[in-house]
């Protein structure tokens, strides 16, 4: 060795105490394959950085109690109203604090879009197969990970102590009341007492800002650590096995990218967070259990919860001394269902399909028709709960009857996931029809021939690859990919947008696959 | 140099067969740390050559089974001739990342400012900083990935997967080394240890469940039983001068009791019990604490001559009659109030009560009638609550009955 780089000379000072050259040069050289619906599950990562980031600013001047005082501050509406020093704290954080109100939005915005984040994650992990062995462990922490993340939304909802919060916790203690045999002893021992108590806000500040966030980030060091070692499922196309990864290695180049991307996704918390207002409390005022608005909405990721709610019929038993109340189906025993079966699909497909394969390389929606359709089943039964969650609102701005949208929901919770099961597996029967079709019979002509039997026939040729896909097949679909067509304004921006995230290739250059096997002798 | 000359020989097997290798131009990006690293072929053939095994032979545990034979490896398979970039190009995709840079220290200094020398109050305030943060952020990102896309190269490195699993030797080994660890603790062999420690461990656990019963009531009294509110007369509910009362007065919310004549027909009001009366003045009443309100708010109405028939006039006075406010459902406050058809919807879950019906449930989610309180109107005048409910009020809890 003639020269000792200063790169080299830090490395060989850290390798000597934990001799981890072996592994620095592994994790830079580490390929991570390429697509933009993998970084659906960064965002949930960014946004929870951004959560850790804002949270630690907001604990900084928010006073989690529920002392009764008297506001005498800036904001001339609220002069004189007896409220909680939880309230009034986050009163004043938002109008006196320096940058109390940014850092306050950022932080609900963050929440809203660490939620979504998952839940469009899980939804792609879901659709492409990518829960498949080996991965359940990851499916299985991820689901743990979502509800944590609505427990956490839920928890950080409620402390600032407003009207809008306090009725939702008014409805939770109804919800624990529920359980059979222990309920009340539950909302006893959680509240402190009968609700309202004195003890739940510093008990939700607790868990809001240590208990659930220290599980969230062990969980979430096991999620990327497994996936870590396991290395990223990515599409079939060219070039691309069960055994290898195609794409960008760590360093320089995923690192770079998706650096840049959490500075975007902070980024964009901070557009929100400065310019969409959310959650102003003070409209709302401090909580007084005989009050409520008209309208009152959770936050959108507790809405098929309160949708359930809604649809649920009247039914209560009461005997041998003892009601069940109406509430523990809705609210606790369909969410325990729900997230049990999502827990447990991988397992469940697995024993179903009698698939016990490895499997790196992912599915699209459509090659896995009962899949596909049992997905689109649960989302579309998620959504008639999320539209009858806000389905007052529904009537009065559209002047519907209440009542028709209350049957309307009950009715459609039973009859539409079925329909939409059904619809959706021939959908995906008839895309891999189509795909069939294109691969065999190829692409249209218009050039119709004479046979010398007097036979007409249309000349088709094989399919073009476009020459990013035989290049870097990002879409991995090989021969079927079908290329966004078209020049409005949505195609054109959906190309924009897909093209600032995935590199495209000089699309002029597409080459026939007649071409590219005579390039191949 | 061993270690790179294998690196190099096995590269001669790794780069990608498919031919399609392009050269990229001369201006290829001087900074890329990978290709230093990994040697000359890489600026010779515009692939950035990767090697993740070169030491795998000096062997971590894996290396009996992986092998030398490239697991690991990073090779290059394709290099895409996406942007040949001449130098104009490139210098502009530096300009425009350091640009985005640029922007972004601007937009932070901006921020920095304006957060000390802005106005909490003004309307300016928070979204300033709002758009000065996006963009001192938004600037980073925006750099960091045109750099990445438009500076670094385009390579598409291809990397071999390890397998999933142990070879059957290395199961069946961990699986020796565990049972024969059994064996010797001898806990299959010794069942008065293995039970002993099962019943200290089952012990321990209880000592969890201790300081979560802890977090009931902190008042220390015997909480009192969820059907029961604030309304019911005890024997120390006497007036001001000691004498024992009919009932208990109803305040609104300021605290001000409320007199026969003062709903007109048609009305409603929010009440609660008075339970605090001024010793320095008496009929004013301290306003209601959030723990009486959370149980005993009701609903005071009155309702229209002749609306109130047959067994529904009991508990009532003159058209006025009163319900509980809390939700049988969900326990939100009922309060909507249709004054012509007599309907109470809680907002919460659109539950219907039909007030001139006992307060049935019409319709929505809700199970019971809305509890009622019997009311009636003392000697000066003032509304009166005769006792609780007559039922336990709010949602339904296991115990009800």
């Amino acid at each position: 060795m003639s020269t000792v780089t200063p790169v080299e000379k830090v490395i060989r000072a850290q390798d000597n105490r934990f001799s981890n050259a072996k592994f620095l040069r592994k994790s830079l050289n580490k390929v991570f394959p390429d697509h933009w619906s993998f970084l659906l599950g960064e965002i949930a990562l960014y946004s929870f950085i951004v959560l850790l980031l804002s949270g630690t600013y907001l604990t900084l001047f928010f006073d989690p109690s529920q002392t009764e005082t008297v506001y005498h501050g800036s904001y001339a509406p609220l002069e004189g109203v007896p409220m909680s020093l939880a309230y009034s704290s986050t009163v004043r954080l938002s109008f006196d604090v320096r940058a109390g109100l940014i850092f306050r939005q950022i932080h609900h915005w963050a929440a809203l879009l660490f939620v979504a984040s998952i839940i469009i994650h899980l939804m792609r992990v879901f659709f492409t197969g990518a829960f498949r062995k080996p991965r359940e462990v990851n499916w299985l922490i991820g689901v743990v990970l979502l509800v944590l993340g609505l427990v956490e939304g839920f928890a950080g909802y409620s402390l600032p102590d407003d009207l809008l919060s306090g009725t939702g916790l008014r409805i939770m203690y109804s919800v624990i009341q529920s359980v059979p045999v222990v309920g009340t002893w539950l909302g006893y021992l959680l509240f402190g007492g009968e609700f309202p108590g004195q003890g739940l806000i510093p008990r939700l500040y607790v868990m809001h800002i240590l208990l659930v966030p220290g599980i969230l980030l062990a969980l979430i060091s096991a999620h990327l650590g497994i996936m870590w070692h396991q290395k990223h499922t990515q599409f079939p196309g060219p070039g691309r096995t069960e055994n290898n990864v195609v794409g960008h290695r760590m360093f320089p180049h995923f690192a770079a990218k998706s650096g840049g991307f959490f500075m975007m996704v902070f980024g964009m918390c901070a557009l929100l967070g400065g310019l969409a207002q959310i959650n102003p409390v003070w409209l709302y005022g401090p909580y007084d259990p005989s009050q409520v608005s008209a309208a009152s909405q959770p936050d959108f990721y507790i809405g098929f919860l309160d949708g359930s709610t809604r649809l649920w019929l009247p039914w209560e038993f009461r005997g041998g001394g003892v009601s069940l109340s109406s509430m523990f189906w809705p609210t606790v025993v369909l969410p325990g269902l729900l997230f049990t079966a999502l827990a447990l699909y991988p397992w469940l497909e697995a024993k179903f399909t009698g698939d016990k394969e490895f499997h790196n390389l992912l599915e699209r929606p459509r090659d896995n028709p009962t899949r596909t359709g049992i997905g689109a089943m649960a989302l579309s039964f998620y959504g008639v709960l999320m539209i009858s969650g806000g389905n007052d609102i529904i009537a009065t701005t559209f002047h519907i009857s209440l009542n028709a949208m209350t049957w309307g929901g009950r009715t459609a919770c039973i009859l539409v996931p079925p329909v939409v099961f059904y619809m959706t597996r021939r959908i995906c029967y008839a895309l891999q029809d189509k795909d069939r079709e294109l691969e065999i019979h190829g692409v249209e002509t218009g050039i119709v021939r004479q046979l010398p039997s007097g036979e007409f026939v249309e000349v088709t040729i094989p399919k073009p690859i476009p020459a990013h896909v035989e290049l870097t097949s990002v879409d991995g679909d090989g021969v079927t990919r079908h290329e966004v067509e078209g020049n409005s304004v949505l195609t054109k921006g959906a190309r924009a947008v897909s093209g600032f995230f995935v590199e495209r290739g000089d699309e002029a250059n597409s080459k026939t696959p007649d071409e590219i096997a005579g390039q191949r002798k | 140099m061993p270690a790179q000359d294998s690196v190099l020989g096995r590269l001669k097997h790794s780069v990608s067969s498919s031919g399609r290798v392009t050269k990229r131009g001369e201006s290829e990006g001087a900074g890329d740390a990978g290709d230093a690293i990994d040697g000359p072929p890489v600026s010779v053939t515009g692939i950035v050559a990767t090697d993740s095994s070169i030491s795998d032979a000096d062997g971590d545990g894996g290396a009996s089974y992986v092998g030398g034979t490239g697991i690991g490896d990073v090779a290059p398979q394709r290099a895409h001739g996406v942007e040949d970039l001449d130098r104009r190009q490139e210098r502009r995709a530096e300009w425009t990342v350091a640009a985005y840079f640029g922007l972004s220290t601007i937009a932070t200094l901006a921020f920095v400012v304006t957060d000390l020398i802005g106005n909490t109050h003004r309307q300016y305030y928070t979204p300033l900083l709002g758009t000065f943060l996006g963009l001192a952020l938004g600037g980073l990102g925006f750099g960091m990935i045109t750099w990445a896309k438009k500076l670094m190269g385009n390579e598409e490195a291809v990397q071999e997967r390890e397998p999933h699993f142990s070879p059957p030797e290395e199961v069946a080994a961990a699986a020796a080394v565990f049972s024969k660890g059994v064996e010797t603790s001898g806990i299959a062999q010794r069942p008065i240890i293995r039970r002993t420690l099962l019943m200290a461990s089952g012990a321990l656990g209880l000592i969890g469940v201790v300081p979560l019963l802890n977090l009931g009531p902190m008042s220390g009294r015997k909480p009192k039983a969820l059907g029961e509110t604030s309304w019911r007369l005890t024997k120390a509910t006497t007036d001001i001068s000691g004498k024992p009362t009919k009932g208990i007065r109803m305040i609104d919310q300021t605290g001000r009791p409320i007199k026969l004549g003062d709903l007109a027909a048609g009305g409603l009001l929010t009440v609660f019990p008075a339970l605090d009366e001024s010793k320095a003045e008496p009929n004013t009443f301290g306003e209601p604490t959030l723990q009486v309100k959370g149980d005993s708010t009701v609903l005071l109405i009155r309702l229209h001559p002749g609306e109130l028939t047959g067994k529904h006039v009991d508990g009532t006075y003159f058209d006025h009659i009163a319900f509980s406010k809390i939700c049988t459902h969900a326990g939100c406050p009922v309060s909507l109030y249709e004054q012509q058809t007599h309907h109470l919807l809680c907002p919460c879950h659109q539950s219907i009560f039909d007030v001139t019906d006992g307060a049935r449930p019409l319709s929505g989610p809700a199970a019971r009638p809305l509890p009622q309180l019997a009311i009636s109107v003392d000697e000066e005048g003032y509304f009166i609550a005769t006792g609780d409910f007559n039922q336990p009020v709010g949602p339904t809890f296991w115990e009800r009955g």
